[in-house]
């Protein structure tokens, strides 16, 4: 009879994580549907990435023989990594905004009186995050290469990068879930794209950190998106190693890991309050 | 039949002028969250720039070793430049909330819905300059040619704030409603980066060395940084005078035309 209750509920536990599953990526679907649908809320994020790529090819193309500056054959092979970062963070933050759209127009609530699973919620914002950094990074390489761009990794070294945009995506998406659970507003998860902003720019996106000095410098060796960055950036510049693969990946897997606890809290916190 | 003479008529435009900019001043004051943002992004940009891209400086041909001395006098105008675009974003809302409507209904001469909103530009523009010049000085940025260098940077300030106000006036009278202001500062943001923005025009290369050389903002920015690269020269000045000037004309003429619009 133990036995019997056993079997039964493994079965009913496999059964609500197939549900479970199924919800998920729905809401995965949903997510990339939004933003299939409504290209106003994508085209930033495509085009001031390869704008400011353009922009700083032509007008720092001579920068690449200044000592300290990574061997490279144009800008645009060391801007592709921040190009990419760049594009990601701000549809991240459009991932965070539309979550929080959700709650403010009552579909959160929806889903909350519906029976469908509470992580379905978060897990597909994400994943459809992850969906559309991936793509950007697959579409920011692929375009930039007529342009004179080379990527020393190869096909492979594609992949990782699209596998490293995906992970970025999420752990970047994370921190805004995280905004838009926690106040449930949009302009709030608006406002924090200012912050975003500056640190992008005190990290290596743009000039390599060698070339830094100062606080300048102490400031990008610190910030986490230099470090984003920069494990991608070296599989475009110096090919794959083991190293490189390693910070591409492992680098925004630690910092999703913080940034998904952050966003399970807060979800949490909501689902107390309702 | 009583006729207003010339006089009166500018007297009677200067007063509603006075009393709109002094409501413009007063909404900063009450909201300073309109006005924070246009301050702090300059500051924020002047520090960044000089910063990330302090070694370009190296590149032979650069016209400083400073690099905030390059990027500060860009911060300033692009913060001059989104405090002008700011008036249109007022006429919206004005607008939007019916406050327009009770202005054009007032017998008060339609150009002071213009001048008025101006002048508090200026005022917030001077603090824009005058502010972020001196957090650059403490972050190291030297004037190279004392007074008259730094008179050349609140003169393409206030100028730029002039074409942009302008600009942002003739949009929201054509748009009517938040539509426009995407327009306005896409416009403005593109405008500025495709000049010598971030390079001197020697250092650069490709595509951008064209568009930049026939973009006045470029004799703006030039203009601008004066003072901050040497010695002020009239080659490095009618440019940029010229630029403001026939730029101004323009974009005032078509924020009159688009104010005379909202009457047909």
């Amino acid at each position: 009879m133990t036995a019997t209750l056993s079997v039964q509920s493994t079965a009913a536990m496999n059964h609500n994580w197939r549900i479970g599953f199924r919800q998920t990526v729905a809401m995965s679907k949903r997510s990339v549907l939004a933003l299939w649908r409504q290209p106003a809320l994508v085209v930033p994020s495509m085009i001031f990435p390869l704008f400011f790529a353009a922009l700083g090819t032509s007008s720092f193309g001579r920068a690449i023989n200044l000592p300290g500056f990574p061997k490279v054959d144009s800008f645009l092979d060391f801007s592709l990594a921040g190009t990419i970062v760049q594009g990601v963070l701000f549809g991240s933050v459009q991932s965070g905004s539309a979550l929080a759209t959700d709650i403010e127009n009552g579909f959160f609530y929806r889903l909350m009186a519906a029976p469908s699973s509470r992580l379905g919620i978060l897990v597909g914002r994400l994943a459809g995050a992850a969906a559309y950094g991936a793509f950007q990074t697959l579409f920011f390489s692929l375009l930039l290469l007529p342009f004179g761009m080379s990527i020393k990794g190869g096909p492979l070294g594609v992949l990782i990068m699209v596998v490293s945009g995906g992970l970025i995506a999420i752990a970047i998406s994370g921190f805004m879930a995280a905004a838009a659970l926690k106040t449930g507003s949009s302009e709030a998860v608006q406002g924090i794209f200012p912050l975003v902003f500056i640190m992008l720019f005190f990290s290596s996106a743009f000039f390599p950190r060698q070339t830094m000095s100062g606080a300048y410098k102490h400031i990008a060796d610190f910030n986490p998106i230099s470090h984003l960055i920069e494990g991608m950036r070296d599989i475009c510049i110096d090919g794959l190693s083991s190293g490189a693969i390693a910070r591409a990946i492992l680098v925004p897997i630690a910092i999703m890991i913080v940034s998904f606890t952050l966003a399970l809290r807060a979800l949490a916190q909501r689902i107390a309050a309702q | 039949m009583s006729t207003t003479s010339p006089s009166e008529f500018a007297g009677t435009t200067m007063r509603s002028a006075s009393a709109l900019s002094t409501r413009a001043l007063r909404n900063t004051r009450r909201m300073p969250s309109t006005f924070l943002p246009t301050l702090a992004m300059p500051i924020f940009q002047s520090i960044a720039f000089a910063g990330t891209f302090f070694a370009i400086t190296k590149v032979p041909g650069f016209p400083t070793d400073r690099s905030i001395n390059w990027y500060m006098p860009l911060a300033v105008c692009m913060g001059a430049a989104f405090g002008g675009v700011g008036l249109g974003f007022s006429a919206i809302k004005d607008m939007e909330n019916g406050f327009f409507d009770r202005l054009r209904m007032a017998p008060t001469p339609r150009r002071s819905l213009i001048i008025g909103p101006l002048i508090s530009c200026y005022i917030r523009t001077l603090v824009v300059v005058t502010v972020v010049l001196l957090v650059s000085i403490g972050f190291g940025a030297r004037p190279t040619s004392g007074v008259v260098g730094l008179a050349m940077l609140y003169i393409a300030a206030l100028g730029l704030s002039t074409v942009s106000a302008g600009w942002g006036l003739g949009i929201a009278f054509r748009f009517r409603d938040m539509r426009g202001a995407a327009i306005m500062q896409l416009t403005l943001f593109l405008t500025m980066f495709l000049s010598s923005a971030q390079t001197p025009l020697n250092v650069m290369t490709g595509w951008l060395h064209t568009v930049a050389r026939y973009n006045p903002a470029t004799n703006i920015l030039r203009l601008s940084r004066q003072g901050f690269l040497g010695d002020v020269t009239w080659d490095g000045v009618w440019g940029g005078l010229v630029a403001l000037v026939g730029l101004s004309v323009l974009t005032l003429w078509f924020a009159r035309r688009g104010l005379d619009s909202l009457d047909r």
